[in-house]
C-alpha cells in the first residue's frame, strides 16, 4: 500500500532484498527492514559484495546501519530473476585478493601516470572526495 | 487535505501519550515504591553502602555459584558429566530432565569447589542465562550465597522449587512461558524467608541483574509476591547498579534488543522520568511485559527445562526473531540424538557450542547449526532452510576439509556468520525455487518497522509538502500533473472510470507563529527577554507592512495634509511679522525703519500671493483657500490676515469663502472655530460696494439647495444676516444706492425669504448675533403674513 501515491517512498521497499551503492564505492546487499526521514536504512543479514572483473565474492556483515547521506543508489533485487549468470563467485579471500592485486594495478599506473606528467611539468591535482575540511 | 494529524505543533511536550509513560502500572508502581506500601523506612544509604560492599567482595563467587546452580552446566565444560546434563531435553521430556537436574544439582556441592574454570564458568553462565529466556526474570531473587552452604541451602530452595513444578510442565508444553513462571515467582521469594537469610543473597543478587531485569522486576508488581519480603523491597528502593561490564562475550551473547532499555539511567528513587518527546522521534513501541521481559532478561538460576519457543504457534510481533533462533538453534547437530528429536537443543548444547566457540575449543563436530524448522529463516542469501530434521552430518565433515581457514585480514566475522559463511557456500544450489511471497510469509524478519513507525515516516514526509503557496514552491511539479492529468483525461475513454489515486499534498494556510515577548501597553522600550523562541534582536526595528494601493493613497492624505500645514505655518509666520510691524516700526531706530518698511512690504505681498492664483490675478485660488480653512489653523490665520489684505483681496477670500461655506461647513464639524471669522468677515462686508455684495449674497446662495446648508450652519446664518444688514443699512441710509439698481438684490432677498419661511424652525441655526435692521428689510419685501412669520421665526 503506498502511503504517498505519486511519489516515491522507500516504504514500499521494506523487507525486500535490495542493492545499495555507497559513496564509498562498496556494494551491499540485504533486507531493509527499516527507514527514516532521512533514508538512514536498516539492511538486515547484509553482505558486501566486491567485484574485480568477472569475480565476485560476499562477504556477509549483519546488520547494517546506513546513513542516509551516504548512499549513491539503491534498487530492489528481483528475487526470481537468475542472478550472476555472468559473474563467477569465488570465496571472500579470492576476491580480497583480487582486489588488493585491483588497487595495486591501479596505483602502479597512477604513480607512472603522475611521474609521466610531472616530467612534463604538468600535473592534475587531486579530487578531493571528501567533505572534510 | 490529507493529514495524519495536526501537524502544526513543533513540541509536543504535552503530549502524555507518546511520552515514557507506558502504563499506568508503572506510573503506579514508582508511586506506591515512594510514597505506598512498597516504600519502607529504612536508610536506604546504609543499606545501599552494605548492598554495593558486598556486591564487590563477592561478585565473582556469586557468579559462579549461580552459574553452578543454575544449569549444572559448569560441569559441561570438563566434559565429564557431559552424559548428566545432555540427557537434558526440552519440554518434551520434561519430567525426565527436571529429575536429571535434581541429579546434577546434587553433585553441585563438588562443582562449586571446583573453581579452576572459574571465569569459563562465569561466561558459560551468562550466556546460557541470557540465551534463555525460560530463565529470564524468574530466579532474579535466587542467587545463591558465596558459600557453599549457602548455595546449599539455595539449591534445597531450588530443587524444592523445581519439584513443584515438573507436573506442570506436561501440561503445559504448549503454553507460553509465563504462566509457568509466575506461579514459580512466589515460591521463589518464600524461601529466604527470614530476613536474615534474605539478605546475603541480596548483594549477589544485585550484581547480576541488569537494569532490564530490576524493571522487570518491578513491573511484575508486587502481587505475585505472596509476601513482601525485604529482599524485594530494598531492591526496588535501593534501585540495582548496573551489570559488571561484560568483555569478551558480548560477540556471543546475541541479546538482539529490539526494545530500547528504558530510559531513566537513574535508580527508582532519583530524577522522574523525561516526558518531553521531541517530533523526531520514532513512535514508542508497546511491549507486551511478560513476553518481552521473558525474553529479554534471561537471568535466572531456573532449574526447569525450557518449555517453549519450538513452535511458537502465532508469530508473536515483538518477538525479536534473534531471540527465538537462539534459543532453538541448535549449534550442535552432531549431538548424540536420534534423528527424530526436534531440532531444538536445550540451553546446555547452546552453551556449550558458544562457549566452544569462545574458548576456541576444536571440535570435530560443530558444523552449520541446524537450522529451526518452524520458520523459513534464510540466514544469508542463497542459503535455504533445511527440510525438516535433515542434518547436514556428513557434508560438514567432507567440508571440513576444504573449508579454507578464514584469513585474518578479512573483518572479524561474528561466529554465526562464519557458520553461516560455511554453511552457505555448502548449499550453494539450494532451494531457489521458493517464490518471494512465501519467502516473506515466512520470513521472521519482517515487519520489523510496524505501522506506526511507517505512518510516523510518512507524516514527516506529508509535513515536508506542505505548502501556503505551492504554484511558488513546486512551480515544475504542479505544471507537470497538470499537464499529466489532461492527457489521462483525453486519452482514456469516457466509459471506463478508473481514477488512479493522487496524491493530495496537505495545505495549510500560512500561520504566523512568531512567538512575541510579554510587552506592557503604554511602556517605553520593551522587555529583555531573549530565549530559544525568541533571540535577542540585534535592530528592533519594527516593520509594518501594507499594500501598495493603500500606502500609496494614505501617502497621498498625508503628504497633503502636511503640505497644507507647511503652508499654513508659514503663512502664519510672515503674518506673525506683518503683525509685529507696527510694534517694531516704532522701537526700530531711525535708519532701520526704511528696511523694515521694505520687509514689510515684501512680507505683505508675499502673503497676498500665496493665497492668489496667479501673481497678478485678484481672484483667489479656491482651492488653496479651502485647503487653508480645512485646518483649523488655517481658519485662524484667515481670520488675522483678512484685516491685512488689501480691501479687493479680502473681498475676493470673502466670496471664496461664501462661495465654499457648504464644504468648510463641512469640515468645520469638528472643530467649529468658522465663527472665528465672523469679525473680520463682517468688516470686510462693511467696506463691501452694493455691487460686490450682491455679488456676495449670490454667491451665498450659490447653487440649489446651498442656501439650506447655509441656514443650516451658524456661521452661514450670521454670514446671511451680516450680508443682509449690510444691504438695508446701504438702503436706509443712502439714498442713491445702487442696490436697487438691478433686480438681483431683491431677487436674492426674496429667495432668501422664501427659504427662510420654508426652512423648519429646527434646522435654521441661530446666528451669532441678530442685526436689529433684518425686519425692515423684510417688510420692505413681503407682505405682512410673512412678516409675522418671518418675525417668529428669527426669534
Amino acid at each position: 500500500m503506498n502511503y504517498v501515491p505519486g511519489t516515491a517512498s522507500l516504504i514500499d521497499d521494506i523487507d525486500k532484498k535490495h542493492l545499495v551503492l555507497l559513496r564509498d564505492g562498496r556494494t551491499l546487499i540485504g533486507y531493509l527492514r527499516s527507514i527514516d526521514q532521512f533514508a538512514n536504512l536498516v539492511f538486515h543479514q547484509t553482505v558486501e559484495r566486491i567485484h574485480v572483473g568477472k569475480k565476485f565474492g560476499d562477504i556477509p556483515r549483519g546488520i547494517f546501519i546506513v546513513r542516509g547521506e551516504n548512499v549513491v543508489l539503491l534498487g530492489e533485487i528481483d528475487m526470481d530473476k537468475p542472478c550472476d549468470t555472468v559473474l563467477q563467485q569465488v570465496s571472500i579471500e579470492e576476491i580480497l585478493e583480487e582486489q588488493r592485486l585491483q588497487q595495486q594495478a591501479k596505483q602502479e599506473t597512477d604513480k607512472v601516470k603522475m611521474q609521466a606528467l610531472k616530467d612534463r611539468g604538468l600535473s592534475i591535482p587531486k579530487a578531493d572526495n571528501l567533505d572534510e575540511y | 487535505m490529507f493529514r495524519f494529524q495536526s501537524l502544526d505543533e513543533d513540541c509536543t511536550l504535552e503530549e502524555e501519550d507518546e511520552g515514557l509513560v507506558e502504563d499506568e502500572d508503572e506510573i503506579d508502581q514508582f508511586n506506591d515504591d515512594t510514597f505506598g506500601a512498597g516504600a519502607i523506612d529504612d536508610d536506604w544509604q546504609e543499606e545501599h553502602k552494605r548492598l554495593a560492599g558486598l556486591e564487590d567482595k563477592d561478585g565473582l563467587g556469586a557468579e559462579l555459584a549461580l552459574g553452578g546452580g543454575g544449569m549444572g552446566g559448569e560441569s559441561d565444560l570438563g566434559a565429564a558429566q557431559t552424559s548428566t546434563s545432555t540427557h537434558l531435553h526440552s519440554a518434551g521430556h520434561a519430567p525426565l530432565s527436571s529429575l536429571k537436574f535434581s541429579l546434577s544439582s546434587s553433585e553441585l556441592p563438588s562443582d562449586v569447589d571446583d573453581r579452576g574454570g572459574g571465569d569459563l564458568a562465569e561466561s558459560l553462565a551468562r550466556l546460557i542465562l541470557e540465551a534463555d529466556p525460560a530463565i529470564a526474570g524468574v530466579g532474579a531473587a535466587e542467587r545463591p550465597g558465596p558459600s557453599p552452604s549457602s548455595s546449599r541451602s539455595s539449591l534445597s530452595a531450588l530443587q524444592g522449587l523445581n519439584r513443584p513444578g515438573v507436573p506442570a510442565q506436561p501440561s503445559s508444553i504448549p503454553h507460553p512461558i509465563q504462566p509457568h513462571q509466575h506461579p514459580q515467582h512466589p515460591q521463589h521469594e518464600l524461601p529466604p524467608g527470614p530476613s536474615a537469610s534474605g539478605l546475603p543473597p541480596g548483594p549477589p543478587l544485585s550484581s547480576m541483574l541488569s537494569y532490564q531485569q530490576q524493571q522487570h522486576l518491578l513491573r511484575r508488581g508486587t502481587a505475585p509476591m505472596a509476601q513482601d519480603s525485604p529482599l524485594m523491597s530494598i531492591i526496588k528502593e535501593v534501585g540495582l547498579p548496573k551489570r559488571p561490564p561484560q568483555s569478551r562475550n558480548d560477540e556471543v551473547r546475541d541479546l538482539s534488543e529490539r526494545v530500547p532499555p528504558p530510559r531513566s539511567s537513574s535508580p527508582v528513587i532519583g530524577s522522574p522520568p523525561v516526558r518531553a518527546v521531541p517530533i523526531g522521534t520514532p513512535p514508542k513501541q508497546p511491549m507486551s511485559h511478560a513476553l518481552n521481559h521473558q525474553i529479554h532478561h534471561p537471568t535466572a538460576v531456573h532449574v526447569r527445562a525450557p518449555v517453549q519457543h519450538r513452535y511458537p504457534p502465532p508469530f508473536p510481533e515483538r518477538v525479536s526473531p534473534n531471540t527465538l533462533l537462539n534459543i532453538a538453534n541448535s549449534p550442535l547437530c552432531r549431538g548424540p540424538f536420534p534423528p527424530g528429536v526436534g531440532t531444538v537443543l536445550s540451553q546446555i548444547q547452546h552453551a556449550q557450542l558458544l562457549n566452544s566457540q569462545v574458548a576456541g575449543f576444536p571440535r570435530g563436530g560443530p558444523g552449520p547449526p541446524l537450522l529451526p524448522v518452524g520458520s523459513g529463516f534464510r540466514p544469508f542469501f542463497g542459503g535455504p532452510p533445511p527440510p525438516l530434521g535433515h542434518r547436514m552430518g556428513p557434508p560438514p565433515h567432507g567440508h571440513l576439509n576444504h573449508t579454507p581457514p578464514i584469513r585474518h585480514n578479512t573483518t572479524h566475522l561474528h561466529p554465526q556468520h562464519r557458520r553461516m559463511l560455511t554453511q552457505r557456500m555448502q548449499s550453494r544450489g539450494g532451494d531457489r525455487g521458493r517464490t518471494g511471497g512465501d519467502r516473506r510469509s515466512r520470513d521472521p524478519y519482517s515487519n520489523l518497522m510496524t505501522q506506526k513507525e511507517k505512518e510516523w515516516v510518512t507524516k514527516i514526509q506529508m509535513m515536508q509538502l506542505q505548502s501556503t503557496d505551492p504554484y511558488l514552491d513546486d512551480y515544475y511539479y504542479q505544471n507537470y500533473y497538470e499537464k499529466m492529468e489532461k492527457r489521462q483525461d483525453r486519452e482514456s475513454d469516457s466509459s471506463k472510470k478508473e481514477y488512479t489515486t493522487k496524491l493530495i499534498t496537505p495545505q495549510v494556510a500560512k500561520v504566523e507563529h512568531t512567538y512575541r515577548p510579554v510587552q506592557f501597553a503604554g511602556s517605553l522600550g520593551k522587555l529583555t527577554v531573549s530565549s530559544v523562541n525568541n533571540p535577542r534582536k540585534m535592530i528592533d526595528a519594527v516593520v509594518t507592512t501594507r499594500t501598495d494601493d493603500e500606502e500609496k493613497r494614505e501617502k497621498q492624505v498625508w503628504n497633503k495634509r502636511r503640505q497644507i500645514l507647511y503652508t499654513v505655518e508659514k503663512m502664519y509666520s510672515m503674518l506673525l511679522e506683518v503683525q509685529d510691524f507696527e510694534k517694531r516700526f516704532v522701537q526700530a531706530p531711525e535708519e532701520d525703519r526704511e528696511a523694515l518698511l521694505e520687509r514689510h512690504k515684501t512680507n505683505t505681498t508675499q502673503l497676498c500671493n500665496s493665497l492668489r492664483e496667479k501673481e497678478w490675478d485678484n481672484r483667489v485660488n479656491d482651492e488653496q483657500c479651502v485647503m487653508i480653512m480645512s485646518v483649523r489653523k488655517g481658519k485662524r490665520l484667515i481670520s488675522r490676515l483678512l484685516p491685512f489684505l488689501p480691501s479687493p483681496q479680502a473681498a475676493a477670500v470673502v466670496m471664496a469663502i461664501s462661495r465654499n461655506l457648504p464644504a468648510l461647513a463641512k469640515k468645520d464639524k469638528q472643530d467649529q472655530v468658522l465663527c472665528w471669522l465672523v469679525e473680520p468677515v463682517s468688516a470686510v462686508i462693511q467696506s463691501l460696494s452694493s455691487s460686490t455684495l450682491t455679488d456676495l449674497l449670490q454667491e451665498l446662495q450659490g447653487s440649489e439647495g446651498q442656501l439650506a446648508t447655509v441656514l443650516h450652519n451658524k456661521f452661514g446664518v450670521t454670514l446671511l444676516y451680516l450680508i443682509l444688514s449690510e444691504g438695508e443699512r446701504m438702503q436706509s441710509t443712502d439714498p442713491n444706492c445702487q442696490l436697487m439698481d438691478d433686480n438681483r438684490w431683491t431677487e436674492l432677498v426674496f429667495s432668501v425669504t422664501r427659504e427662510l419661511l420654508s426652512v423648519p424652525s429646527s434646522s435654521l441655526s441661530p446666528p451669532l448675533f441678530m442685526p436689529p435692521n433684518l425686519l425692515s428689510l423684510f417688510s420692505r419685501y413681503v407682505d405682512r403674513q410673512r412678516l409675522d412669520l418671518l418675525q417668529d421665526k428669527l426669534q
